[in-house]
């Protein structure tokens, strides 16, 4: 192995976002408490937990959606660390349409129903300027080609596709502006076994392409198996163990993670 | 001689929280190091802990106490303090775990399955598409097999498609966990010409097999866990 | 030209002096950032919303003395809205009236821009029904101006796209949306597209009022005005394969006349001064003396001569 090879395994690269002791309260109500972690460049980190248990909340602070009450998100813009709710909300709006990309659980949610699938994958091209109407057609059918959507549904709507190919699309609208970070929140759920299956592969494969960071959240052990390097465990809104993945879930520590994964059959 | 894998007093106690906090000690102060080139294969009865211990070393069960240092490029990495990308990293160019299992991505090829460790490496396509071929057709895999994915193939072809993705680029410190069981006395027999291989290319190896033959053949040195065995 | 009397019972303009410097200071405020919608404090007049009142009430709070006024709807002089706004301000204000463009010194409009050309000092003030051009991308009026703010443009250009690729072109060809002076999307209110070019760098002065909605957006005079389009779909207006039956003008806007029950129509300028005009000035369509005969257009002094 080379001198050069070997600088660069050990070089640490900076990470793309920090939490640093994130908490959001709702009165007197916990949502997430003291959560920190950092996330690299490449890197997917599973949140997991039972309903409740403040994943959900934990993603809508990291994503910019939610102001926490106390602590701070970090992130690397521009070779830069920026705190996320320091900077002004158009930034902050600017970069969450670019930067970063939400798929969330229920496709309705992310995208357009009544604007086709090629408009739904082009708008986010030209809210970035994009404004040549072949180039964006060209960039659209290329996507939904990797989501696995066939050229000839370009310019049908949403509504007249089944839930797992809502949710592909939804995937092509989320990646299509390459975005560095990408937070999912169950992006499998309320989908058929066989339907669930075929999305993670194609989530594994583009996250793993593309080498893009993603926290997902989800309740799916076998999901976060698949899926991730890396996992938080959350019970009552504060993080109880996390490590290496599969480690998490082949020897786990704390009591709470114990009975999570031997709660079900096989993750 | 290099060392390339050290164990420091590695103890471990599984603690069944939600069954009263029982705590199931296996086995305590386990400190071995092996150099390049060896092969070390552990031994004792069954429920010594040799699996434990095997997954401790590739990081999937953490140890109570002890350390793990695996030489990783220039430097070594503590495999139980290490950050997760660390050990991932570690996993990806330096650490590698062969079982009897394959575990079956859907919908990728046999041939990308095998070629897959290289790229990662950084070997050019076509060479890894060519070294994939020359192994599977060495395990005995029909080509009209490649393109397709594992997913549907029998045990013993998925374990074959396993054996070959992992031997194909052998990493420099290979845990195998009885990757010749239930193989056929061919195949079996390819299996052990290729862990002696990569071990005369200079891979370290530690591993746990049950067939006493294929143990002899393998093993350089052996490491008897009964001694280690903790008090209950 | 005529010039009736200010009722006295009224208020000159109908609005008290109060109202009328509210909404001039609404007015100023746009004129100060063009494109940009400024909430006013829009008052009940004495005919319903959405019949004009929020153009009704930019006229009151402008008109002077000595100002000449032409109404127009649907780009004619002599539809029924029109004729009922020209009254109202010759009852509340007595100032001289008038159906040519150029005598006038504010027109106020609903559908059309006339198609002479305005001139530097006139005002043109638009009835807007909706004002807000996002509406249909974002129900939310908190978001649409936090996207105005932040000029977060992008969806108004999916609108486009989904025409293109559903009809091949964009088929939208009433309130087309416009980028003003480089920065604010602004809806110009249903004028037809072909009216969208005569915005751009115009002398006049135009002002948008929406009553229903109480905004006030502006154009000042010679301000970019850009139709939205793509880089190869660039923005075009309606054509017409025939000129007007009546005058026979190239470039106007034609409206659709149906003439009989048997299928028998016309195409005809839409805006009636301008049709007039020229033919006044001896400009003959081939279809002026059937138009004559069905009385659909009065007998013009020098026109009707030439058959």
């Amino acid at each position: 192995m080379s001198l050069e090879r070997v600088h660069d395994m050990n070089a640490e690269p900076d990470p793309i976002l920090i939490a640093q002791k994130l908490t959001k309260l709702y009165g007197d109500r916990i949502g997430c408490r003291d959560v920190s972690f950092s996330l690299w460049p490449g890197e997917v980190l599973g949140v997991v937990g039972e309903s409740g248990s403040g994943k959900s909340t934990l993603l809508r602070c990291l994503a910019g959606i939610d102001r926490p009450t106390g602590g701070e998100v970090m992130f690397r813009h521009a070779d830069k660390p920026i705190s996320l709710f320091d900077i002004p909300e158009p930034t902050r709006r600017k970069l969450m349409r670019t930067e970063w990309g939400i798929v969330h659980q229920n496709p309705r949610d992310g995208l357009r129903m009544d604007v086709s699938a090629g408009g739904n994958v082009g708008e986010r091209l030209m809210d970035r300027g994009d404004r040549h109407y072949g180039k964006i057609r060209a960039a659209a059918i290329d996507w939904l080609t990797r989501v696995e959507i066939g050229e000839d549904r370009i310019d049908d709507r949403p509504r007249q596709f089944s839930g797992g190919m809502q949710q592909r699309l939804q995937i092509a609208r989320v990646l299509v502006p390459e975005p560095r970070l990408v937070f999912m929140d169950e992006p499998t759920g309320g989908l058929d076994v066989s339907v669930q299956a075929r999305l993670l592969d194609l989530l594994r494969v583009l996250v793993r392409d593309l080498g893009i960071a993603a926290v997902i959240v989800t309740h799916d052990l076998a999901v976060a198996r698949l899926l991730t390097d890396r996992l938080m465990v959350m019970k009552d809104g504060a993080v109880v163990e996390e490590g290496l993945t599969d480690q998490v879930l082949d020897d786990p520590q704390h009591a709470y993670t114990q009975l999570l994964t031997s709660a079900v059959l096989a993750a | 001689m290099t060392m390339m894998l050290k164990a420091e007093g590695l103890t471990k106690q599984f603690v069944l929280h939600n069954q009263g906090s029982v705590t199931l000690p296996v086995f305590a102060e386990v400190s071995f190091t092996v150099e390049r080139g060896e092969a070390v294969i552990l031994h004792g009865q069954s429920g010594v802990g040799k699996s434990t211990l095997l997954r401790i070393l590739y990081g999937n069960y953490r140890p109570t106490l002890g350390h793990v240092h695996v030489r990783h490029g220039g430097d070594f990495v503590d495999i139980v303090t290490a950050t997760p990308r660390r050990v991932l990293e570690a996993r990806r160019k330096t650490l590698g775990f062969v079982s009897q299992f394959l575990r079956v991505i859907p919908r990728v090829k046999t041939i990308d399955i095998v070629k897959d460790p290289m790229l990662a490496r950084g070997v050019t396509d076509d060479e890894a598409s060519r070294r994939a071929g020359d192994m599977l057709a060495r395990l005995n895999l029909p080509e009209r097999l490649w393109s397709l994915a594992p997913t549907t193939f029998s045990g013993g072809e998925q374990q074959r498609v396993n054996i070959a993705r992992s031997f194909v680029d052998p990493s420099p410190v290979l845990l195998l966990d009885e990757p010749t069981a239930s193989l056929d006395a061919t195949n079996r027999d390819v299996v052990v010409e290729l862990i002696d291989e990569a071990r005369k290319a200079g891979s370290a190896i530690v591993g746990i097999f049950h067939d006493e033959a294929v143990r002899d053949r393998v093993a350089t040195r052996r490491l008897d866990l009964t001694a280690y065995r903790a008090a209950a | 030209m005529n010039t009736p009397h200010h009722d006295p019972d009224y208020n000159f303009g109908y609005l008290d002096e109060q109202t009328k410097r509210m909404v001039r200071r609404a007015l100023l405020k746009a004129i100060a950032i063009p494109g940009y919608q400024v909430p006013f404090g829009s008052r009940e007049m004495p005919l319903a919303r959405g019949w004009g009142t929020g153009g009704i009430q930019i006229t009151a709070a402008l008109i002077g003395p000595a100002d000449t006024l032409k109404v127009i709807d649907q780009g004619a002089d002599d539809t029924t809205n029109a004729v009922s706004i020209r009254r109202f301000f010759e009852r509340v204000s007595g100032v001289a009236t008038t159906e040519l463009t150029e005598d006038a010194t504010i027109i106020q409009t609903r559908h059309r821009i006339p198609e002479k050309p305005l001139e530097a000092g006139q005002i043109l003030v638009y009835q807007v029904p909706q004002p807000e051009p996002l509406r249909k991308l974002e129900p939310s009026e908190a978001e649409t101006r936090k996207m105005h703010a932040w000029a977060e443009y992008g969806g108004m250009y999916v609108r486009l796209y989904e025409d293109i690729a559903r009809y091949g072109h964009v088929a939208t060809t009433y309130s087309y949306p416009v980028l003003v002076n480089g920065r604010y999307v602004m809806s110009p209110t249903p004028i037809p597209k072909f009216d969208n070019p005569k915005m751009d760098d115009m002398p006049a002065l135009q002002l948008f009022g929406a009553g229903r909605e109480k905004r006030i957006y502006a154009i000042p005079p010679y301000t970019s005005v850009k139709s939205l389009d793509f880089e190869d779909h660039p923005f075009t207006v309606q054509s017409w394969t025939e000129p007007c039956a009546l005058c026979a003008a190239n470039d106007s806007y034609l409206d659709e006349v149906i003439t009989d029950d048997r299928g028998g129509r016309m195409f005809v300028c839409s805006d009636s001064s301008y049709c007039e005009d020229r033919r006044a000035k001896g400009h003959v369509g081939k279809e002026l003396a059937t138009a004559e005969a069905l009385a659909y257009v009065g007998h013009v002094e020098g026109g009707s001569d030439v058959a």
